[in-house]
């Protein structure tokens, strides 16, 4: 385990396909169920990337766009769990991301998100920013907790090289006295700036340093900005333990072949541009790609896919042994499918993030994070 | 992120002489009113303040309630709203050219016709993204004048709650863009009707049948998006989605009584399959030889639409109900149900009063939306009921303006004029996660101040603060000096802009901007440049507005 863990949640919104990025290609039952145009091929202009494992006796491919999740995976530095998700039978986008996010049951006693609830088990003294968010809002998975939000760091900066910036921070700090949220927003806002101004902050140039990631990132692709900012984060030496990012666009309904080909293709390369942004930070750090569920085994008529239950969970980082397939694969034949309809759940989507917490970041207490949960584990640490 | 203006602002500090700091008399300012005001409209202003001292709450409320939807004032400044459209000369790689542009244009899409848009839809007519998209981003910039102009004020926040409500992504793509008018159309005239007439409206919407996928809805299997949203976020609401503990129709409750008190998956199905065939009049192919209209308008296509028996909420719904008659009985079933009545109930008091809505109170106003059921003044009958709630009152100021809100706010303190606004304003509220009329998820913003108070978000607000009148931010070329009286201390001015923010005689503290300027002597009078009295003014307006009397509701 590594002195200075990390982890890195990234959430795909809207329902990202697990059947498409990591296709049964030689599923009959598959094949029967979907257009050639939402499934991956095994052969052609559009053929996957062939993925070795033991799962099943089922030719698994990585989507045609996913060459660098097949590079990560075949490094031996990539884990794939599918048939992964909620227990509980959800398909509505705000019940299966709440429930996900708060992973308690509502009303149990258990306030807050899972990593709200994990940080507060964290020993964060001495760290100056023990998580960030990036975004422009709190995931509800850090509701309970002061992580920072921010898109970039330089957006922490009160009133960046403004000449009455300092007049308005001592403004800020005596006149937000007793109004709840905003007053310790504003407290936080006033100590961020200045830690992360001391840090990023040129007073010669009155400009921010800018940052200079150790390989370049693809252009156009949305991951790539938040994704530099967490490395940068990382690199600041901050103390930090954890960031989120959150990725839209996966809520496939109609003509879904080049929309989610775009996001795997811009998801695979963005991340593979990190993992080699990170260096030696590599060996510290944990990524996990999640989403609220897969989508239905069969098109609709416009060529798309509506909401299904079990979808792939993606682990990239240090562990027992990366490059495999975990989990159990239910199989696609109508007597398999929950509802008769969609690819069934055989993994709790909390069982990757338990051993994650318990193995990676050395948690003891996952009983306060997961509350109710009973582990069985992958062995994804082993 | 932003520019300084330090030149001008030392200039300001030098004309400053004499002493005195803190001489903030704090007259008792009437909270209520202020609050009042900050509630029902996009932010007080004098005017405001004015007409409800004359009319009273009753008479200004029946006032904005029985206002016209447009004002002559207002259309007029739409009318000479430009908004700047540039882009290069270019092709779209199939031999269609188009030669570059960089205009001031007006904006002509608000009112018009729909089927003068469907073009913006032709691929076979080569033209720049901006052209197609062009409709939704004249939408979106006269937002920001209406909120900060409409004489109509109420209506408009009810308009815009709408929008958040049956939220679009009108910036998704080309689709929804191009027809984004006609939508903001339907939201505006039912702001304050009846909740049935407005649901209806809006699954005729041809922006919402493309941004949720119905447009492309046909038997089978239908698509399940539209349907889905219908019960999650614009009716039931996701608090009585119930999958979870009933697996099926029959063991939710109510059922077998005859009506759902929930809904399930099951629901989401059928629901879905009742509005195969509302689709768009986009000229789009229906079968062999036959073509949709190219009216822009809805349409319904009888060949696309699933017309077997049904069961929706415990509701049998026999085949071959004829043309349209399936989902609008699922629209009748849902807008007379007691679950969206709370559900809606909930969310208007949440937008109008408090992040935490009474129990009690959702009940009360829940009531009221199944009283007024079928009247055309349904919603605002609510919003009345709301206002007249013991609780209204009774409530603390707690709601944080949003990023929209706080902009649009801080125009309407200050009294400027917002009448040709270019894009940068929505670019810079994008920087505080907000997206006037394209926020990605189809539930639309966040009505908490949860999700609105990260430390970025509220460094974005101190920015707008101290940078929303300058000329770049390019919003508004008012001079504030123009606004200020013209002989002035330093107290008198710190005054005057702190009524206008914060309503007469409120308490404010300057004292910290008075020592960054070295001012000595408060009341001292001052001799500026217009360069040094726009810098000073600025400093006051942003010393203002980043404060919980002007931040809260």
């Amino acid at each position: 385990m590594s002195n200075d863990p990390k982890l890195v949640v990234i959430f795909l919104r809207g329902g990202c396909d697990g059947l498409a990025l990591v296709s049964p290609a030689s599923d009959p039952d598959f094949i029967a169920a979907r257009p050639a145009e939402l499934r991956t091929l095994r052969q052609g202009d559009g053929a996957g990337h062939k993925i070795s494992h033991d799962l099943a006796d089922v030719d698994f491919r990585f989507h045609a766009q996913a060459a660098g999740l097949s590079d990560l995976y075949n490094a031996g530095d990539l884990s794939v769990i599918h048939a992964c998700g909620l227990s509980e039978a959800t398909r509505s986008h705000f019940d299966a991301e709440a429930r996900i996010e708060r992973a308690a049951s509502a009303g149990g006693g258990a306030a807050g998100g899972w990593l709200g609830r994990w940080l507060a088990t964290q020993p964060t003294a001495g760290a100056d920013l023990p998580a960030i968010a990036v975004g422009t809002a709190l995931p509800g998975a850090l509701e309970g907790s002061e992580a920072a939000v921010a898109a970039e760091l330089g957006n922490l900066i009160l009133a960046q090289g403004h000449w009455l910036s300092p007049a308005l921070r001592a403004r800020i700090s005596a006149g937000f006295g007793s109004h709840g949220p905003v007053q310790a927003s504003m407290q936080q806002l006033l100590t961020l700036s200045d830690m992360i101004s001391g840090r990023i902050w040129s007073e010669t140039d009155q400009a921010i340093r800018p940052y200079v990631p150790l390989v370049d990132y693809p252009e156009g692709n949305p991951l790539s900005a938040p994704l530099m900012t967490v490395a940068q984060t990382f690199k600041l030496g901050m103390g930090t333990r954890l960031a989120t990012v959150d990725m839209g666009g996966w809520d496939t309904h109609v003509r879904q072949q080049g929309d989610f080909a775009a996001n795997v293709g811009n998801v695979s390369q963005a991340l593979i541009a990190f993992w080699r942004d990170l260096g030696p930070l590599q060996a510290d750090t944990s990524v996990v790609v999640m989403t609220e569920f897969g989508r239905r085994l069969r098109a609709n008529a416009s060529m798309g896919t509506d909401h299904g239950r079990g979808g792939v969970m993606l682990v990239l980082g240090p562990q027992a042994r990366g490059g495999r397939m975990l989990g159990r694969w239910p199989g696609l034949a109508n007597d398999a499918l929950e509802e008769g309809a969609d690819l069934a759940v055989t993994t709790d989507y909390r069982q990757p993030l338990a051993e994650l917490l318990g193995s990676h970041m050395g948690t003891r207490d996952l009983a306060t994070v997961f509350p109710g949960f009973t582990p069985t584990p992958l062995g994804l640490f082993g | 992120m932003l520019t300084r203006r330090a030149f001008h602002q030392s200039l300001v500090a030098m004309a400053m002489m004499a002493s005195l700091p803190r001489s903030a008399t704090a007259l008792s300012a009437d909270r209520n009113t202020e609050v009042f005001l900050n509630r029902l409209t996009f932010g007080a202003t004098d005017a405001d303040r004015v007409a409800l001292q004359t009319l009273g709450r009753e008479g200004w409320l029946e006032a904005q309630l029985a206002m016209p939807i447009t004002d002559a004032g207002l259309q007029q400044r739409l009318t000479d709203a430009r908004l700047h459209i540039t882009y290069e000369a270019g092709d779209d790689g199939e031999n269609r050219t188009w030669i570059g542009i960089d205009e001031q244009r007006p904006l002509g899409f608000l009112d018009a016709d729909p089927a003068g848009q469907v073009d913006l839809l032709n691929f076979e007519i080569g033209m720049d993204f901006s052209e197609r998209t062009r409709p939704a981003q004249e939408v979106i910039a006269a937002s920001l004048i209406r909120a900060v102009h409409a004489q109509a004020q109420l209506r408009e926040v009810m308009t815009q709650f709408w929008h958040n409500h049956f939220h679009v992504n009108a910036l998704k793509d080309e689709t929804t863009a191009v027809f984004f008018p006609s939508h903001d159309q339907i939201m505006r005239q039912h702001a304050l009707g009846n909740f049935r007439v407005l649901l209806g409206a809006v699954a005729r919407s041809p922006a919402m049948l493309y941004y949720l996928n119905n447009a492309d809805s046909t038997a089978s299997p239908a698509n399940e998006n539209f349907a889905r949203e219908v019960l999650e976020l614009h009716t039931l609401g996701a608090e009585n989605y119930v999958n979870d503990t009933a697996p099926n129709w029959r063991d939710v409750p109510g059922a077998a009584d005859g009506l759902s008190q929930a809904y399930i998956d099951q629901d989401v199905y059928e629901v879905a399959r009742a509005f195969t065939g509302w689709s768009v009049g986009d000229g789009r192919t229906i079968s062999e030889g036959v073509d949709a209209p190219r009216d822009g308008l809805f349409h319904y296509v009888e060949a696309w639409h699933d017309p077997y028996q049904k069961r929706i909420l415990g509701v049998e719904f026999p085949p071959h109900q004829g043309p349209l008659a399936d989902a609008e009985q699922v629209m009748d079933i849902l807008s007379h149900h007691p679950g969206t009545a709370r559900f809606v109930a909930r969310k208007m008091i949440r937008r109008l009063l408090t992040d935490d809505p009474d129990a009690a109170m959702v009940d009360r106003i829940a009531a009221v939306f199944l009283q007024y059921a079928d009247a055309p003044d349904q919603i605002a009958q609510m919003v009345r009921a709301i206002v007249n709630d013991p609780l209204f009152d009774a409530t603390p100021p707690g709601k944080l303006r949003r990023p929209f809100e706080f902009l649009a706010g801080l125009y309407r303190a200050t009294g400027v004029e917002v009448a040709a606004p270019d894009m940068s304003w929505d670019w810079q509220l994008q920087q505080a996660g907000w997206k006037q009329h394209s926020y990605g998820p189809p539930t639309g913003h966040p009505d908490t101040a949860q999700r609105w108070s990260s430390a970025s978000t509220m460094a974005r607000m101190v920015d707008y603060a101290l940078y929303a009148h300058d000329a770049w931010f390019a919003c508004t070329q008012t001079p504030l000096a123009g606004l200020a009286p013209a002989q002035a201390s330093f107290d008198t001015l710190g005054r005057f802009w702190a009524d206008r923010l914060l309503g007469p005689g409120a308490e404010a503290d300057f004292s910290d901007l008075a020592q960054a300027l070295g001012v000595e002597d408060g009341a001292a009078p001052l001799s500026l440049t217009g360069d040094e009295a726009q810098g000073l003014s600025t400093s006051f307006i942003a010393f203002a507005a980043v404060s919980p009397t002007f931040m809260l509701r």
